[in-house]
Protein backbone atom coordinates (compact mmCIF):
# COMPACT_ATOMS: atom_id res chain seq x y z
CA UNK A 1 0.00 0.00 0.00
CA UNK A 2 1.53 3.28 -1.12
CA UNK A 3 0.63 6.61 0.51
CA UNK A 4 -0.54 9.18 -2.08
CA UNK A 5 -1.34 12.38 -0.21
CA UNK A 6 -3.50 13.73 2.61
CA UNK A 7 -7.16 13.61 1.60
CA UNK A 8 -7.34 17.38 2.16
CA UNK A 9 -4.81 17.88 -0.67
CA UNK A 10 -7.05 16.13 -3.19
CA UNK A 11 -10.26 18.17 -3.44
CA UNK A 12 -13.18 17.03 -5.58
CA UNK A 13 -12.53 17.48 -9.29
CA UNK A 14 -8.77 17.22 -8.83
CA UNK A 15 -6.14 14.66 -9.72
CA UNK A 16 -2.84 13.60 -8.20
CA UNK A 17 -0.03 11.96 -10.16
CA UNK A 18 1.84 9.38 -8.13
CA UNK A 19 5.40 9.14 -9.38
CA UNK A 20 5.83 5.37 -9.30
CA UNK A 21 6.81 3.18 -12.23
CA UNK A 22 4.63 3.29 -14.23
CA UNK A 23 2.93 6.37 -12.73
CA UNK A 24 -0.55 6.17 -11.22
CA UNK A 25 -3.25 8.86 -11.41
CA UNK A 26 -5.61 9.28 -8.48
CA UNK A 27 -8.86 11.18 -9.09
CA UNK A 28 -11.40 12.62 -6.68
CA UNK A 29 -14.67 12.93 -8.58
CA UNK A 30 -17.25 15.66 -8.07
CA UNK A 31 -19.46 12.94 -6.52
CA UNK A 32 -16.83 12.28 -3.87
CA UNK A 33 -15.49 8.95 -5.14
CA UNK A 34 -11.76 8.33 -5.34
CA UNK A 35 -10.33 6.20 -8.15
CA UNK A 36 -6.80 5.22 -9.15
CA UNK A 37 -5.78 4.14 -12.65
CA UNK A 38 -2.55 4.09 -14.66
CA UNK A 39 -1.60 7.69 -15.43
CA UNK A 40 -0.31 6.97 -18.94
CA UNK A 41 -2.86 6.86 -21.74
CA UNK A 42 -2.76 3.50 -23.53
CA UNK A 43 -2.80 5.25 -26.93
CA UNK A 44 0.19 7.60 -26.68
CA UNK A 45 2.42 8.79 -23.87
CA UNK A 46 0.35 11.47 -22.13
CA UNK A 47 -0.50 12.05 -18.50
CA UNK A 48 -4.17 11.45 -17.70
CA UNK A 49 -3.85 13.44 -14.47
CA UNK A 50 -3.49 16.46 -16.82
CA UNK A 51 -6.72 15.43 -18.52
CA UNK A 52 -10.34 16.39 -17.95
CA UNK A 53 -12.45 14.67 -15.34
CA UNK A 54 -16.18 14.44 -15.95
CA UNK A 55 -18.22 12.19 -13.71
CA UNK A 56 -16.43 8.84 -13.68
CA UNK A 57 -14.73 9.52 -17.01
CA UNK A 58 -11.27 10.85 -17.61
CA UNK A 59 -10.49 12.36 -21.02
CA UNK A 60 -6.91 12.31 -22.23
CA UNK A 61 -5.67 15.86 -22.91
CA UNK A 62 -3.85 14.79 -26.07
CA UNK A 63 -6.28 12.96 -28.33
CA UNK A 64 -9.48 12.92 -26.28
CA UNK A 65 -9.54 9.18 -25.56
CA UNK A 66 -11.87 8.62 -22.60
CA UNK A 67 -11.67 5.95 -19.91
CA UNK A 68 -14.15 4.80 -17.31
CA UNK A 69 -12.35 5.19 -13.98
CA UNK A 70 -14.35 2.37 -12.42
CA UNK A 71 -13.24 -0.26 -14.92
CA UNK A 72 -10.32 1.35 -16.76
CA UNK A 73 -12.02 0.56 -20.07
CA UNK A 74 -11.76 3.01 -22.95
CA UNK A 75 -15.15 4.58 -23.71
CA UNK A 76 -13.99 6.77 -26.57
CA UNK A 77 -11.23 6.22 -29.18
CA UNK A 78 -8.44 6.39 -30.25
CA UNK A 79 -7.37 4.34 -27.18
CA UNK A 80 -8.29 0.67 -27.53
CA UNK A 81 -6.68 -0.99 -24.50
CA UNK A 82 -7.85 -0.54 -20.91
CA UNK A 83 -5.98 1.14 -18.09
CA UNK A 84 -5.26 -0.91 -15.01
CA UNK A 85 -7.32 0.11 -12.00
CA UNK A 86 -5.77 0.22 -8.55
CA UNK A 87 -7.50 -0.22 -5.22
CA UNK A 88 -7.85 2.97 -3.17
CA UNK A 89 -7.81 3.02 0.62
CA UNK A 90 -8.53 6.12 2.69
CA UNK A 91 -7.29 5.77 6.24
CA UNK A 92 -6.66 8.45 8.86
CA UNK A 93 -7.42 11.17 6.27
CA UNK A 94 -4.68 9.87 4.00
CA UNK A 95 -5.17 8.40 0.54
CA UNK A 96 -3.35 5.15 -0.27
CA UNK A 97 -3.30 2.95 -3.35
CA UNK A 98 -2.68 -0.75 -3.65
CA UNK A 99 -1.03 -1.15 -7.07
CA UNK A 100 -2.45 -3.75 -9.41
CA UNK A 101 -0.22 -6.74 -10.07
CA UNK A 102 -1.40 -7.17 -13.66
CA UNK A 103 0.90 -6.12 -16.51
CA UNK A 104 0.13 -2.51 -17.65
CA UNK A 105 -1.04 -1.61 -21.18
CA UNK A 106 1.53 1.06 -21.88
CA UNK A 107 1.52 2.88 -25.21
CA UNK A 108 4.14 2.20 -27.90
CA UNK A 109 7.58 3.39 -26.90
CA UNK A 110 6.84 3.47 -23.18
CA UNK A 111 8.05 0.59 -21.03
CA UNK A 112 7.89 0.17 -17.29
CA UNK A 113 11.31 0.76 -15.81
CA UNK A 114 12.22 3.54 -18.26
CA UNK A 115 10.71 6.43 -16.29
CA UNK B 1 10.80 64.88 -48.16
CA UNK B 2 11.88 67.88 -50.21
CA UNK B 3 10.20 71.04 -49.04
CA UNK B 4 7.76 72.34 -51.59
CA UNK B 5 6.85 75.93 -51.95
CA UNK B 6 3.09 76.05 -51.43
CA UNK B 7 0.57 78.90 -51.37
CA UNK B 8 -0.45 79.74 -47.77
CA UNK B 9 -3.93 78.23 -48.05
CA UNK B 10 -2.69 74.70 -48.40
CA UNK B 11 -0.22 72.39 -46.73
CA UNK B 12 1.39 69.24 -48.09
CA UNK B 13 0.08 65.71 -47.65
CA UNK B 14 2.45 62.80 -47.30
CA UNK B 15 4.21 61.86 -50.56
CA UNK B 16 2.45 59.16 -52.59
CA UNK B 17 5.05 56.56 -51.69
CA UNK B 18 3.88 56.54 -48.07
CA UNK B 19 0.72 54.83 -49.26
CA UNK B 20 2.35 52.18 -51.45
CA UNK B 21 5.84 51.42 -50.16
CA UNK B 22 6.07 48.00 -48.50
CA UNK B 23 9.06 49.13 -46.44
CA UNK B 24 7.11 52.03 -45.00
CA UNK B 25 4.20 49.71 -44.31
CA UNK B 26 6.59 47.32 -42.54
CA UNK B 27 7.75 50.21 -40.33
CA UNK B 28 4.14 51.11 -39.59
CA UNK B 29 3.49 47.51 -38.59
CA UNK B 30 6.30 47.46 -36.05
CA UNK B 31 6.24 51.03 -34.79
CA UNK B 32 2.53 51.69 -34.82
CA UNK B 33 0.34 48.56 -34.86
CA UNK B 34 2.66 46.33 -32.81
CA UNK B 35 3.61 49.11 -30.41
CA UNK B 36 0.26 50.72 -29.56
CA UNK B 37 -3.03 49.56 -28.08
CA UNK B 38 -5.01 47.95 -30.90
CA UNK B 39 -8.75 47.27 -30.70
CA UNK B 40 -9.41 43.70 -31.88
CA UNK B 41 -12.87 42.46 -30.93
CA UNK B 42 -16.14 43.10 -29.14
CA UNK B 43 -16.02 41.34 -25.77
CA UNK B 44 -19.37 39.74 -26.60
CA UNK B 45 -17.71 38.04 -29.60
CA UNK B 46 -16.09 35.90 -26.93
CA UNK B 47 -19.34 34.85 -25.31
CA UNK B 48 -18.03 32.08 -23.06
CA UNK B 49 -14.81 30.35 -22.03
CA UNK B 50 -13.15 28.75 -25.05
CA UNK B 51 -14.72 31.10 -27.63
CA UNK B 52 -11.92 32.59 -29.69
CA UNK B 53 -11.04 34.95 -32.51
CA UNK B 54 -7.87 35.26 -34.54
CA UNK B 55 -6.91 38.76 -35.63
CA UNK B 56 -4.03 40.33 -37.54
CA UNK B 57 -2.13 42.95 -35.54
CA UNK B 58 0.83 44.30 -37.46
CA UNK B 59 2.79 41.25 -38.66
CA UNK B 60 1.38 38.98 -35.99
CA UNK B 61 -1.65 36.73 -35.83
CA UNK B 62 -3.15 37.04 -32.36
CA UNK B 63 -5.41 34.46 -30.73
CA UNK B 64 -7.96 36.12 -28.41
CA UNK B 65 -10.06 34.00 -26.08
CA UNK B 66 -11.98 33.90 -22.83
CA UNK B 67 -10.48 31.81 -20.02
CA UNK B 68 -12.32 29.74 -17.40
CA UNK B 69 -12.31 32.65 -14.93
CA UNK B 70 -14.12 34.73 -17.60
CA UNK B 71 -11.12 36.99 -18.16
CA UNK B 72 -10.09 37.72 -21.73
CA UNK B 73 -6.64 36.49 -22.79
CA UNK B 74 -4.60 37.03 -25.92
CA UNK B 75 -1.63 35.08 -27.25
CA UNK B 76 0.58 35.07 -30.30
CA UNK B 77 -1.01 32.41 -32.50
CA UNK B 78 2.15 30.31 -32.71
CA UNK B 79 2.93 26.89 -31.23
CA UNK B 80 6.01 27.07 -29.02
CA UNK B 81 7.20 23.71 -30.31
CA UNK B 82 7.79 24.06 -34.06
CA UNK B 83 5.86 27.21 -34.85
CA UNK B 84 2.64 25.96 -36.41
CA UNK B 85 -0.36 28.30 -36.32
CA UNK B 86 -2.57 27.14 -33.48
CA UNK B 87 -5.83 28.22 -35.14
CA UNK B 88 -6.42 29.45 -38.69
CA UNK B 89 -10.18 30.19 -38.55
CA UNK B 90 -11.34 33.76 -37.91
CA UNK B 91 -13.47 32.62 -34.99
CA UNK B 92 -14.61 29.49 -33.26
CA UNK B 93 -14.84 27.73 -29.96
CA UNK B 94 -12.72 25.14 -28.19
CA UNK B 95 -14.06 23.02 -25.39
CA UNK B 96 -11.13 23.09 -23.01
CA UNK B 97 -7.82 23.76 -24.64
CA UNK B 98 -5.96 24.90 -27.73
CA UNK B 99 -4.21 22.02 -29.38
CA UNK B 100 -1.66 22.45 -32.11
CA UNK B 101 -2.78 20.27 -35.03
CA UNK B 102 0.82 19.35 -35.88
CA UNK B 103 2.23 17.47 -32.84
CA UNK B 104 -0.66 17.97 -30.40
CA UNK B 105 1.07 20.35 -28.02
CA UNK B 106 -1.89 21.38 -25.91
CA UNK B 107 -2.40 24.67 -24.06
CA UNK B 108 -5.10 25.58 -21.58
CA UNK B 109 -7.19 28.74 -21.96
CA UNK B 110 -4.61 30.67 -19.90
CA UNK B 111 -1.97 29.64 -22.43
CA UNK B 112 -0.13 27.19 -20.17
CA UNK B 113 1.28 24.05 -21.80
CA UNK B 114 -0.76 21.23 -20.29
CA UNK B 115 -0.03 18.26 -22.47
CA UNK B 116 2.19 17.05 -25.27
CA UNK B 117 3.26 13.61 -26.39
CA UNK B 118 5.98 12.36 -23.99
CA UNK B 119 5.79 15.57 -21.95
CA UNK B 120 6.06 13.59 -18.73
CA UNK B 121 9.53 12.51 -19.88
CA UNK B 122 10.56 16.17 -20.11
CA UNK B 123 9.99 17.40 -16.56
CA UNK B 124 12.53 20.16 -17.15
CA UNK B 125 10.22 21.84 -19.69
CA UNK B 126 8.52 24.58 -17.70
CA UNK B 127 4.85 24.62 -18.65
CA UNK B 128 4.43 28.37 -18.28
CA UNK B 129 7.73 29.23 -19.95
CA UNK B 130 6.74 27.00 -22.90
CA UNK B 131 3.15 28.19 -22.83
CA UNK B 132 1.71 30.43 -25.52
CA UNK B 133 3.26 33.90 -25.60
CA UNK B 134 0.96 36.30 -23.75
CA UNK B 135 -0.08 39.66 -25.13
CA UNK B 136 -1.36 42.52 -22.95
CA UNK B 137 -5.16 42.86 -22.89
CA UNK B 138 -7.51 45.64 -21.78
CA UNK B 139 -11.27 45.91 -21.99
CA UNK B 140 -12.85 49.31 -22.49
CA UNK B 141 -16.28 50.26 -23.77
CA UNK B 142 -17.04 46.56 -24.23
CA UNK B 143 -14.14 46.18 -26.66
CA UNK B 144 -11.00 44.10 -26.33
CA UNK B 145 -7.73 45.90 -26.92
CA UNK B 146 -4.35 44.20 -27.14
CA UNK B 147 -0.83 45.54 -27.12
CA UNK B 148 2.07 43.56 -28.52
CA UNK B 149 4.73 45.80 -27.00
CA UNK B 150 6.87 44.40 -24.19
CA UNK B 151 6.03 47.51 -22.20
CA UNK B 152 2.62 48.76 -23.31
CA UNK B 153 2.08 52.51 -23.35
CA UNK B 154 -0.50 54.06 -21.00
CA UNK B 155 -3.97 52.96 -22.05
CA UNK B 156 -5.41 55.89 -20.13
CA UNK B 157 -3.40 58.41 -22.13
CA UNK B 158 -3.37 56.80 -25.58
CA UNK B 159 -6.90 55.44 -25.78
CA UNK B 160 -9.15 57.03 -23.17
CA UNK B 161 -7.26 60.31 -23.57
CA UNK B 162 -7.93 60.48 -27.32
CA UNK B 163 -11.67 60.17 -26.82
CA UNK B 164 -11.56 62.79 -24.09
CA UNK B 165 -9.60 65.29 -26.16
CA UNK B 166 -12.07 65.05 -29.04
CA UNK B 167 -15.19 65.30 -26.91
CA UNK B 168 -13.63 67.81 -24.53
CA UNK B 169 -14.96 65.99 -21.51
CA UNK B 170 -14.12 62.71 -19.84
CA UNK B 171 -17.75 61.88 -19.08
CA UNK B 172 -19.14 62.70 -22.53
CA UNK B 173 -18.49 59.21 -23.93
CA UNK B 174 -19.60 57.53 -20.68
CA UNK B 175 -23.14 58.76 -21.18
CA UNK B 176 -23.57 56.39 -24.14
CA UNK B 177 -22.94 53.36 -21.86
CA UNK B 178 -21.16 51.70 -24.79
CA UNK B 179 -19.98 48.68 -22.77
CA UNK B 180 -23.58 47.60 -22.21
CA UNK B 181 -24.91 48.16 -25.71
CA UNK B 182 -25.49 45.16 -27.97
CA UNK B 183 -24.18 44.58 -31.48
CA UNK B 184 -27.25 45.04 -33.68
CA UNK B 185 -25.34 44.62 -36.90
CA UNK B 186 -21.75 44.04 -38.03
CA UNK B 187 -20.49 44.63 -41.55
CA UNK B 188 -16.96 43.78 -42.63
CA UNK B 189 -15.47 45.78 -45.49
CA UNK B 190 -12.43 44.61 -47.45
CA UNK B 191 -10.98 47.92 -48.59
CA UNK B 192 -8.29 48.03 -51.27
CA UNK B 193 -6.66 51.11 -49.84
CA UNK B 194 -3.92 52.14 -47.44
CA UNK B 195 -5.10 52.55 -43.85
CA UNK B 196 -3.97 56.19 -43.73
CA UNK B 197 -6.29 57.11 -46.60
CA UNK B 198 -9.15 55.76 -44.50
CA UNK B 199 -8.07 57.72 -41.40
CA UNK B 200 -7.66 60.92 -43.41
CA UNK B 201 -11.07 60.44 -44.99
CA UNK B 202 -12.68 59.98 -41.60
CA UNK B 203 -11.05 63.12 -40.21
CA UNK B 204 -12.44 65.59 -42.73
CA UNK B 205 -15.82 66.48 -44.16
CA UNK B 206 -14.67 68.53 -47.13
CA UNK B 207 -15.91 65.58 -49.21
CA UNK B 208 -19.27 65.24 -47.45
CA UNK B 209 -21.43 67.36 -49.72
CA UNK B 210 -19.97 65.62 -52.76
CA UNK B 211 -20.19 61.95 -51.84
CA UNK B 212 -22.57 61.70 -48.85
CA UNK B 213 -26.01 62.92 -49.98
CA UNK B 214 -27.89 61.00 -47.26
CA UNK B 215 -25.55 62.11 -44.47
CA UNK B 216 -25.64 65.78 -45.40
CA UNK B 217 -29.44 65.56 -45.50
CA UNK B 218 -29.42 64.46 -41.85
CA UNK B 219 -26.55 66.76 -40.80
CA UNK B 220 -26.95 69.91 -42.94
CA UNK B 221 -23.84 71.60 -41.50
CA UNK B 222 -21.76 68.85 -43.13
CA UNK B 223 -22.57 70.45 -46.47
CA UNK B 224 -20.57 73.59 -45.70
CA UNK B 225 -17.26 71.85 -46.32
CA UNK B 226 -15.85 72.95 -42.98
CA UNK B 227 -17.04 70.25 -40.59
CA UNK B 228 -14.05 68.39 -39.27
CA UNK B 229 -12.65 66.55 -36.32
CA UNK B 230 -10.62 69.55 -35.29
CA UNK B 231 -13.46 71.03 -33.23
CA UNK B 232 -13.47 69.97 -29.61
CA UNK B 233 -16.74 68.81 -28.10
CA UNK B 234 -18.76 69.86 -31.11
CA UNK B 235 -21.56 67.61 -32.23
CA UNK B 236 -23.09 68.23 -35.65
CA UNK B 237 -26.78 69.01 -35.22
CA UNK B 238 -29.55 67.10 -36.96
CA UNK B 239 -31.54 69.05 -39.54
CA UNK B 240 -34.85 70.55 -38.41
CA UNK B 241 -37.03 68.07 -40.29
CA UNK B 242 -34.88 65.13 -39.28
CA UNK B 243 -36.42 62.76 -36.74
CA UNK B 244 -33.53 60.33 -36.33
CA UNK B 245 -30.07 59.31 -37.54
CA UNK B 246 -31.49 57.13 -40.31
CA UNK B 247 -31.05 56.84 -44.05
CA UNK B 248 -34.27 58.78 -44.73
CA UNK B 249 -34.37 60.94 -41.61
CA UNK B 250 -37.20 58.87 -40.16
CA UNK B 251 -37.36 58.25 -36.41
CA UNK B 252 -34.65 56.01 -35.03
CA UNK B 253 -34.99 53.63 -32.10
CA UNK B 254 -35.02 54.16 -28.30
CA UNK B 255 -32.57 56.80 -27.16
CA UNK B 256 -29.72 55.68 -24.90
CA UNK B 257 -30.93 56.85 -21.45
CA UNK B 258 -27.65 58.45 -20.39
CA UNK B 259 -27.52 60.76 -23.42
CA UNK B 260 -28.17 64.26 -22.13
CA UNK B 261 -30.20 67.04 -23.71
CA UNK B 262 -27.02 68.74 -24.94
CA UNK B 263 -26.00 65.54 -26.75
CA UNK B 264 -29.46 64.79 -28.13
CA UNK B 265 -30.01 65.30 -31.87
CA UNK B 266 -26.28 65.56 -32.37
CA UNK B 267 -23.56 63.48 -34.02
CA UNK B 268 -20.05 63.17 -32.61
CA UNK B 269 -17.06 61.50 -34.28
CA UNK B 270 -13.85 60.35 -32.64
CA UNK B 271 -10.66 58.85 -34.07
CA UNK B 272 -8.65 56.78 -31.64
CA UNK B 273 -5.30 56.32 -33.33
CA UNK B 274 -4.22 54.20 -34.97
CA UNK B 275 -7.27 52.17 -36.04
CA UNK B 276 -10.55 53.00 -34.30
CA UNK B 277 -13.32 55.38 -35.35
CA UNK B 278 -16.35 55.98 -33.18
CA UNK B 279 -19.58 57.78 -34.08
CA UNK B 280 -22.04 58.71 -31.37
CA UNK B 281 -25.69 59.48 -32.06
CA UNK B 282 -28.50 59.55 -29.49
CA UNK B 283 -29.82 56.05 -30.13
CA UNK B 284 -26.75 54.15 -31.32
CA UNK B 285 -23.01 54.00 -31.59
CA UNK B 286 -21.06 53.07 -34.71
CA UNK B 287 -17.66 51.56 -33.92
CA UNK B 288 -15.09 50.86 -36.64
CA UNK B 289 -11.95 48.76 -36.20
CA UNK B 290 -9.38 48.73 -38.99
CA UNK B 291 -7.01 45.83 -39.61
CA UNK B 292 -4.30 47.00 -42.00
CA UNK B 293 -3.12 43.90 -43.91
CA UNK B 294 -0.89 45.41 -46.59
CA UNK B 295 0.12 48.81 -47.93
CA UNK B 296 -2.91 48.66 -50.22
CA UNK B 297 -5.38 46.60 -48.24
CA UNK B 298 -7.32 47.21 -45.01
CA UNK B 299 -10.13 45.21 -43.46
CA UNK B 300 -12.67 47.37 -41.62
CA UNK B 301 -15.06 45.76 -39.17
CA UNK B 302 -17.94 48.05 -38.31
CA UNK B 303 -20.39 47.43 -35.46
CA UNK B 304 -23.71 49.18 -34.98
CA UNK B 305 -24.45 49.15 -31.25
CA UNK B 306 -27.92 49.71 -29.81
CA UNK B 307 -29.63 49.27 -26.46
CA UNK B 308 -29.81 45.58 -25.66
CA UNK B 309 -33.61 45.72 -25.30
CA UNK B 310 -33.90 47.26 -28.75
CA UNK B 311 -31.84 44.47 -30.33
CA UNK B 312 -33.52 41.70 -28.31
CA UNK B 313 -36.97 42.94 -29.32
CA UNK B 314 -36.08 42.39 -32.98
CA UNK B 315 -36.61 46.09 -33.75
CA UNK B 316 -36.04 47.02 -37.39
CA UNK B 317 -32.54 48.51 -37.38
CA UNK B 318 -32.41 48.73 -41.16
CA UNK B 319 -32.91 52.49 -41.61
CA UNK B 320 -30.34 53.26 -38.87
CA UNK B 321 -27.71 50.83 -40.18
CA UNK B 322 -28.28 51.79 -43.80
CA UNK B 323 -27.26 55.41 -43.29
CA UNK B 324 -23.73 54.80 -42.13
CA UNK B 325 -23.35 51.67 -44.26
CA UNK B 326 -23.87 53.93 -47.26
CA UNK B 327 -21.43 56.47 -45.82
CA UNK B 328 -18.88 53.66 -45.38
CA UNK B 329 -19.34 52.42 -48.93
CA UNK B 330 -19.07 55.96 -50.28
CA UNK B 331 -15.94 56.65 -48.23
CA UNK B 332 -14.22 53.37 -49.02
CA UNK B 333 -14.95 53.79 -52.74
CA UNK B 334 -13.25 57.21 -52.53
CA UNK B 335 -10.24 55.69 -50.76
CA UNK B 336 -10.03 52.90 -53.34
CA UNK B 337 -10.14 55.55 -56.05
CA UNK B 338 -7.09 57.23 -54.53
CA UNK B 339 -5.02 54.11 -53.88
CA UNK B 340 -3.97 53.33 -57.49
CA UNK B 341 -3.03 56.97 -58.00
CA UNK B 342 -0.68 57.04 -55.02
CA UNK B 343 2.07 55.57 -57.20
CA UNK B 344 1.50 58.08 -60.00
CA UNK B 345 4.19 60.55 -61.03
CA UNK B 346 1.52 63.21 -60.45
CA UNK B 347 1.41 62.35 -56.75
CA UNK B 348 5.11 61.61 -56.13
CA UNK B 349 5.34 64.65 -53.85
CA UNK B 350 1.81 64.18 -52.59
CA UNK B 351 -1.14 66.52 -52.80
CA UNK B 352 -2.39 69.37 -50.65
CA UNK B 353 -4.67 69.85 -47.65
CA UNK B 354 -7.12 72.75 -47.77
CA UNK B 355 -7.77 74.75 -44.56
CA UNK B 356 -10.62 72.50 -43.36
CA UNK B 357 -8.20 69.57 -43.73
CA UNK B 358 -5.17 71.18 -42.11
CA UNK B 359 -5.64 69.14 -38.92
CA UNK B 360 -4.82 66.04 -41.00
CA UNK B 361 -1.30 67.49 -41.15
CA UNK B 362 -1.03 66.72 -37.42
CA UNK B 363 -1.90 63.11 -38.19
CA UNK B 364 0.84 63.02 -40.84
CA UNK B 365 3.34 64.51 -38.39
CA UNK B 366 2.32 61.90 -35.87
CA UNK B 367 2.87 59.06 -38.38
CA UNK B 368 6.28 60.43 -39.43
CA UNK B 369 7.25 60.77 -35.78
CA UNK B 370 6.27 57.19 -34.99
CA UNK B 371 8.20 55.86 -37.98
CA UNK B 372 11.27 57.76 -36.87
CA UNK B 373 10.99 56.54 -33.29
CA UNK B 374 13.79 54.16 -32.40
CA UNK B 375 15.37 54.28 -35.84
CA UNK B 376 19.11 54.66 -36.35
Amino acid sequence: MIPVCPLANLPRGEAHRLDVDPPIAVFHTEDGEIYAVDDTCTHQDASLSDGWLEGCEIECPLHASSFDLRTGRPSSPPAKLPLRTHRVVVSDDTVYVVPSEEPPNLPPGVRAGTV
Amino acid sequence: MTARSLPPSVIATLPGGHYTDENIFALEQTRIFESMWFCVARASDLGKPGAFRTVQVGRESVLVTRARDDSIRAFLNVCRHRGARIRTEESGEVKRAFQCPYHAWTYDLEGKLIAAPNLTKMPDLDRVEYGLVNVAVREWMGYVWVCLADEPPSFEVDVIGEATVRLGDERAIESYDIANLAVGRRIVYDVRANWKLIVENFMECYHCATIHPELTEVLPEFADGYAAQSFVGHGAEFGEEIRGFTVDGSAGVDRIPGVGEEQDRRYYAITIKPQVFVNLVPDHVIWHRMFPLAADRTIVECDWLFLKDVVDAGTDLGPSVELFHRVNEQDFAACERCQPAMSSRAYAQGGVLVPSEHHIGAFHDWVINRLGAGSG
